[in-house]
């Protein structure tokens, strides 16, 4: 027998006391991993920004429109390599929102000279810029909906009057993971050119995406482009894409704090379950703790041994939690996309896991300070006297 | 008071002006009150008393596990005063065994683990402490029982097993706080004897608080306690 056989066989003791207070641990480190994704989630995008990439949107707003002419204008700025545009159509494929997924108009000249993650077979490529309303899907919306090359799309317009319908010429991925690939994106000349649009419509995109030659002077390429527009009737802001990104997040900011608050609660309940149960544990244990000091164990070394069961106990939490968290994770966002449209792959991050289970095992540990103090504490002539 | 006997050899236990007083809230209960002791090395002497007269105070004191409120405790040349809680772990690990009334296993550990307990303590290899363990094992009659838990067995087994705890690490110093106060006489015959043992043939100093006459008949010298008082 050694010092971590000691500690086992006090574990064992109570194996059922041990197995609920694990499990308790188990899913309170999987509701942390789980509601750790969600804020993730709204993050995910901001993390898959590119540094060389700008945004320029209007500086009013960005849901109000900036000009086609534009174009032209930023392109010809010295540090900018490519520039393209998109327009929000919002689209539905029937009359709720339902089967809900993004729909953009972009310029299909310009688009992946900006976006290079998304990977779109030559051929296809091809056929969709030769056809003004072609369209591209993500391989992730494609599956949802078992859509293919030659498949005919027709979107309700909630902005734009009117059904619209779309030839797929093709199915786009993702360069690398993490790249969203639950889009539908067509032509703009498609929405451009309709009749459909009023005077006032025409000639408008939502955002110019910008490509820099060197990120170092994003700053100023995004200056260069604002004062461009200084004093036009539209004038810009331009942000790193990150930036306009977390924008969106910032929106939701007051949803974003409270789960984070309820993660944190999550961990000071583990920290109670776990204290209460090593609290226990050591008080049903205070004569055999007080015989260990008489025969001349130190305090530290019972110390020692009542933190190795608390570690224990948040290993073991840990690592039933990493291992049904990301099962929960991949549940939920099953039941979200079958509502809200598909979700990207990989929701829980590696890096995720790792905090939420070294927050585990710190937080056991910490749990088993107190008890630990409280064995040590307790002169070892009175605790000889308790009994069981 | 004072019962300061002269003994034949170098005293293991030396207690000059010893007294003790516990506070319970704002009450201070004086438990010992001016005890002068030497026990010599190889004696074997039991305290009687009634309950609440100090018995089990003076053997906190004698072995470490308490320190007095004044005086002086010395144990094999050592004032205990002197050491802190660190070095007085350290100490009762090498020179003091213990005998509990319930004999204070550790229930989910085997006979041979119990054993083992002081041994972590010590710089013995794996192979050796388990040497220790069976020959104190063996000499308390149990060298059957390595692998049995103290649930189960007797009352009478289960003292033996914390008998050969407290010499497994040949310490100088065996301290009994009532060892048959839980047993049937023939388990408490069976455990005199191996005090007995120690006391005759490996010269070990016992110190033994009892309630139980016979009990005290075993040893060289009995001291009354009464009132915190040596008689």
């Amino acid at each position: 027998m050694n010092y971590v056989g000691l500690a086992g066989r006090d574990l064992m003791r109570n194996p059922l006391r041990l197995t609920l207070t694990v499990l308790a641990g188990a899913v309170g480190v999987t509701a942390f991993i789980f509601l750790s994704t969600v804020v993730d989630m709204f993050y995910y995008n901001a993390r898959a920004a590119q540094v060389d990439r700008l945004i320029v949107r209007n500086k009013v707003s960005f849901t109000q429109p900036l000009p086609l002419s534009y174009y032209a204008r930023i392109a010809a700025l010295p540090g900018v390599t490519s520039v393209t545009h998109q327009e929000w159509f919002g689209g539905t494929l029937g009359d709720t929102q339902k089967d809900f997924f993004a729909n953009f108009a972009i310029d299909a000249r310009t688009f992946l000279d900006v976006f290079p993650e998304f990977i779109v077979p030559p051929a296809q490529l091809a056929a969709f810029r030769g056809d003004p309303c072609g369209a591209l899907v993500g391989e992730q919306l494609a599956r949802r909906f078992g859509w293919k090359a030659g498949d005919r799309v027709t979107l309700k317009g909630q902005l734009y009057p009117g059904d619209w319908t779309f030839n797929v010429h093709g199915i786009y991925r993702g360069a690398r993971p993490g790249v969203d690939t639950t889009a539908l994106v067509f032509g703009y000349r498609c929405l451009n050119e309709s009749d459909r649009l009023t005077e006032a419509m025409k000639d408008k995109v939502g955002i110019y995406a910008v490509r820099v030659d060197d990120p170092s002077r994003s700053a100023e390429v995004a200056a260069a482009i604002d004062h461009l527009f200084d004093n036009s009737p539209f004038p810009t802001k331009t942000e790193s894409e990150k930036a306009f990104q977390l924008g969106f997040v910032a929106m939701s900011s007051a949803i974003v704090t409270a789960v984070r608050v309820v993660s944190s609660v999550i961990l000071l309940i583990i920290l109670l379950v776990i204290g209460n149960t090593l609290a226990m544990g050591v008080r049903e244990r205070t004569r055999d703790i007080a015989t260990l000091r008489a025969l001349g164990f130190r305090p530290r070394t019972v110390v020692a041994l009542v933190l190795a069961e608390s570690s224990f106990i948040g290993l073991c939490s840990a690592a039933l939690g990493v291992t049904a968290a990301p099962v929960l994770v991949s549940l939920f966002a099953k039941l979200i996309a079958s509502r809200f449209g598909p979700m990207p792959d990989h929701l829980t991050r590696w890096h995720t896991l790792w905090v939420s289970a070294l927050a585990a095992v710190a937080v056991a540990l910490l749990a088993g300070v107190g008890p630990a103090l409280r064995a040590v504490r307790l002169p070892v002539a009175e605790g000889l006297r308790k009994v069981a | 008071m004072s019962l300061d006997a002269p003994s034949a050899t170098a005293p293991m236990v030396r207690l000059q002006g010893v007294s003790k007083t516990y506070r319970r809230g704002t009450v201070e209960v004086p438990v010992l009150a001016g005890v002068d002791l030497t026990i010599g090395t190889g004696a074997f002497e039991a305290f009687m008393g009634p309950s609440g007269s100090g018995k089990s105070t003076l053997l906190n004191l004698v072995s470490g596990l308490d320190r007095p409120t004044t005086g002086v405790v010395e144990v094999a040349g050592r004032d205990l005063a002197e050491m802190d809680d660190r070095e007085l772990s350290d100490w009762r690990a090498a020179h003091v065994g213990f005998v509990f009334q319930l004999y204070n296993l550790i229930p989910v550990l085997t006979a041979a683990e119990n054993v083992e307990l002081p041994l972590l303590l010590t710089p013995l290899t794996r192979g050796e402490r388990r040497q220790h363990v069976a020959a104190a094992l063996e000499l308390v009659g149990l060298g059957h029982r390595v692998g049995h838990r103290p649930p189960q067995m007797s009352g009478g087994e289960q003292q033996r097993v914390a008998i050969a705890r407290a010499i497994v690490s040949d310490p100088d110093l065996i301290i009994a706080d009532e060892p048959t106060g839980d047993l049937d006489r023939k388990a408490a015959e069976a455990v005199l004897d191996l005090f007995g043992v120690l006391h005759r043939d490996l010269h070990k100093t016992l110190v033994m608080v009892t309630h139980d006459p016979h009990a005290a008949e075993r040893a060289g010298r009995v001291h009354h306690l009464d009132k915190g008082v040596l008689q």
